[in-house]
């Protein structure tokens, strides 16, 4: 009280004032330097796909508005890569998360040698795409490739198939190379989310007479799920953008064009830039959708199992 | 037990969602950037680009730079050595930009549209050409390609050709070639009786490039030129939709299924086809000439034949034209010993080097002839036989467009999930699109 009336005007109102400007000026830099590695790329290409950059005349361009979108979502080529995306992201995020799920766990266990194969287990995660994508191409080639020859030698059926030739089997060498990559990495975000988990639960949990199964599904399940919705967020955006694999094992053949690879053909090899980034930024657009539905979702799960705790 | 205070609780809720929203959108957004980059430079100069001057390798002296992609024979280095000490003023250098030939040209385009003056000379796949000139990226030769005419093969010459000017110089040519299994099969004639031979024959059949990608263009084309068959004509009317069109894919997809053409081929490139026929189970390989020397390190050596094409039912043969050309960056600082390089590389005397030494195939007739050549490479009659008989790809600034559609829809039949109907006029469609294209 004494303050207010020495200072008129710098009351906790006025300081809150002043105490934001503050804030804003502090943040500022950072916010500037946001807005350029973020916005002014973003604004570039979203300028660039409402024009059309002329291939026969160099220099010549024209303003086509959403042109380039409407031709986009007027394909089908764009309705096939859209579903193949999909198909591969969601089939690939689950398998990973229940075998991350599993790994976890087992890798929780007090076992002799334990942090050498946590480091072990990252492995694959550690290898460039491209370089592991090549070797499971290298395994799935036709005849000469390690699979078919195992399948040969011990007489089982699947020897002459041509794994990557053909629709259903391509997109699931796909699939598995991206799993056997990655769920690693999902496996490391659940790990700290149990290693989080106090262990007075599940001492409470063994008083109150709960076998394994009941610890597991009303203790460990609810408590990682926070770790679990997090590595599939990471992971679904990541599988959303997929480029290297389908790349490298398909070319986009057989039921595997994935959206960026689309916008990759357009851009680099047609040399279209306009409709090539307007099918950029439709691919922003799905990857942003998604992750708004996460956000929104998966937060609030957060939300509540904080209350529950709480 | 966690205690987790809703206050703080709400406060971290709501910043992990910004960050997350924050990495997402700078994901997307490099993503975007890299993607983009070097999008939309303008290159000032038009079709009536500046002429290299041959006069201007006479005093040719400074730094040149050969830029191009996989160096696979070692003919680039090869050529940048042998001229250097053909031209001690000058000093070369061969810079690799690329494993494959679509990964060569993404990287030439960037230099280019970001006028570098890194490269001086580029290796240019003979479809580049239209796509090149029109953009104004490299020199006019008209004048250089027309005092050198006499020592080029014409139909190589044509490869470099657009809008009545040459853009490019040929370097070394390229056809497609008959490898065979003396011990299981004959000399092909014709395809029928290849593919006849290929089904009776035991292992796995007739094995070339079917992937999907610009190497399925090539071997459908080689068929459906030989069948009579054509994409565009010259006034760039579209010829695909036609009864040969429908005959080669029906051929080929048939082939697929009765065995004469190894499934695998739905999976091989070049290299993925040589390795298959060096395991020793297939009775023919349709390759370039450039597997005949690494067949020759393998146990199959002496076990092979090699023929040019064969005809379609008895007709006339054909095939298509593939090589590379030399063309001079708009940007380069030293053009003048970049014509001297060209003029080094497509002499006679070089030439012979070309096909003896790296097994590549020449842009002079006489080198065919040369005993020296004859020696290392046994083959050169049908090797020429090929190249004579070889017509173009469609030429067009849309290439890439129109041999995707190609590629995609013949890939389709093949592996059986389109109908040659549907197909047809497909292609034909996504054609008329490409060509539409601004």
């Amino acid at each position: 009280m004494a303050m207010k009336t020495l200072l008129p005007g710098r009351g906790p109102a006025g300081r809150d004032r002043a105490e934001r400007r503050l804030a804003a000026r502090m943040t500022a830099p950072s916010l500037i330097l946001m807005a350029v590695v973020a916005a002014v790329p973003i604004g570039y290409a979203i300028w660039l796909s409402l024009n059309q950059y002329s291939i026969r005349e160099a220099g010549l361009s024209r303003f086509v508005g959403l042109g380039n979108y409407l031709d986009a979502l007027a394909s089908s080529d764009w309705w096939a890569a859209f579903g193949q995306t999909f198909l591969f992201a969601a089939v690939s995020v689950s398998l990973e998360m229940a075998l991350g799920t599993a790994m976890a766990l087992l890798l929780n266990l007090a076992f002799r040698g334990r942090a050498l194969l946590r480091t072990v287990v990252l492995l694959p995660y550690a290898i460039v795409t491209v370089v592991s994508a090549i070797t499971w191409r290298t395994m799935f080639e036709p005849r000469l490739g390690l699979l078919p020859q195992i399948l040969d030698t011990l007489h089982l059926p699947g020897a002459g198939v041509v794994w990557l030739g053909e629709q259903g089997y391509a997109m699931a060498v796909i699939i598995l190379s991206d799993v056997w990559k990655t769920t690693p990495f999902a496996a490391l975000i659940i790990l700290a989310g149990l290693q989080v988990i106090s262990k007075e639960t599940y001492e409470a949990a063994e008083l109150d007479g709960a076998n394994k199964w009941q610890t597991f599904a009303h203790i460990t399940l609810p408590l990682l799920r926070p770790a679990i919705v997090l590595a599939a967020i990471f992971r679904t955006l990541d599988a959303l953008r997929v480029f290297d694999l389908p790349f490298v094992l398909t070319r986009g053949a057989n039921g595997t064009q994935s959206m960026s690879m689309l916008a990759y053909t357009q851009l680099t090899e047609n040399r279209q830039i306009g409709p090539g980034s307007a099918l950029s930024i439709l691919t922003f657009l799905t990857v942003m959708a998604v992750s708004a539905v996460y956000i929104r979702f998966g937060g609030g799960n957060i939300r509540d199992i904080a209350k529950e705790d709480h | 037990m966690n205690t987790i205070n809703p206050a703080t609780s709400r406060r971290f809720r709501f910043r992990r969602g910004g960050r997350l929203a924050v990495v997402a959108a700078a994901t997307a957004a490099v993503g975007l950037a890299l993607s983009g980059c070097g999008g939309v430079a303008t290159p000032a100069l038009g079709p009536t680009a500046a002429a290299a001057d041959p006069a201007s390798a006479k005093d040719a002296k400074g730094n040149v730079t050969l830029c191009g992609g996989k160096d696979g024979a070692g003919l680039y280095k090869g050529t940048v050595d042998a001229f250097m000490k053909a031209n001690p003023g000058v000093t070369a250098k061969y810079t690799s930009i690329g494993a494959t030939t679509d990964d060569a040209r993404t990287q030439t385009i960037q230099r280019l549209q970001g006028k570098s003056n890194e490269c001086d000379l580029f290796l240019m796949d003979v479809t580049w050409t239209p796509e090149f000139a029109s953009q104004g990226w490299v020199l006019d030769q008209t004048k250089l390609v027309e005092s050198n005419k006499d020592k080029l093969i014409a139909s190589t010459a044509a490869t470099a050709r657009y809008k009545d000017r040459y853009w490019a110089t040929p370097f070394f040519t390229n056809a497609g070639l008959i490898y065979y299994d003396k011990s299981k099969v004959a000399k092909p004639e014709t395809w029928q009786q290849l593919y006849t031979e290929a089904a009776k024959a035991s292992g796995d059949g007739v094995v070339f490039q079917a992937k999907q990608y610009e190497g399925l263009t090539v071997n459908f084309l080689e068929l459906l030129y030989s069948a009579g068959g054509d994409v565009i004509d010259d006034q760039g009317n579209i010829k695909i939709d036609s009864p040969e069109t429908r005959k080669v894919l029906d051929f080929m997809a048939g082939g697929i299924k009765s065995g004469a053409v190894e499934k695998g081929v739905l999976t091989y490139d070049e290299d993925g086809t040589r390795l298959a026929y060096e395991s020793g189970k297939n009775g023919y390989e349709r390759n370039w000439p450039y597997v005949y020397g690494l067949l020759n390190k393998t146990k199959l050596a002496g076990t092979f034949g090699v023929a040019p094409l064969p005809s379609w039912e008895g007709g006339k043969a054909s095939g298509v034209l593939g090589g590379w050309n030399l063309g001079i960056s708009s940007y380069s600082s030293n053009p003048g010993a970049a014509v001297a390089f060209i003029d080094f590389a497509t002499s006679p005397d070089w030439q012979k080097h070309v096909a003896a030494d790296y097994s590549s195939a020449p842009v002079n007739e006489a080198a065919y002839s040369d005993p020296g050549v004859l020696a290392k490479m046994p083959f050169a009659k049908e090797l020429l036989a090929s190249v004579k008989s070889a017509k173009p790809r469609p030429s067009s600034p849309v290439y890439q467009q129109i041999s995707e559609a190609i590629y995609k829809n013949v890939y389709s039949v093949l592996s059986g999930t389109a109908s040659t109907d549907d197909a047809v006029k497909k292609m034909a469609d996504q054609i008329k699109k490409a060509q539409a294209s601004f």
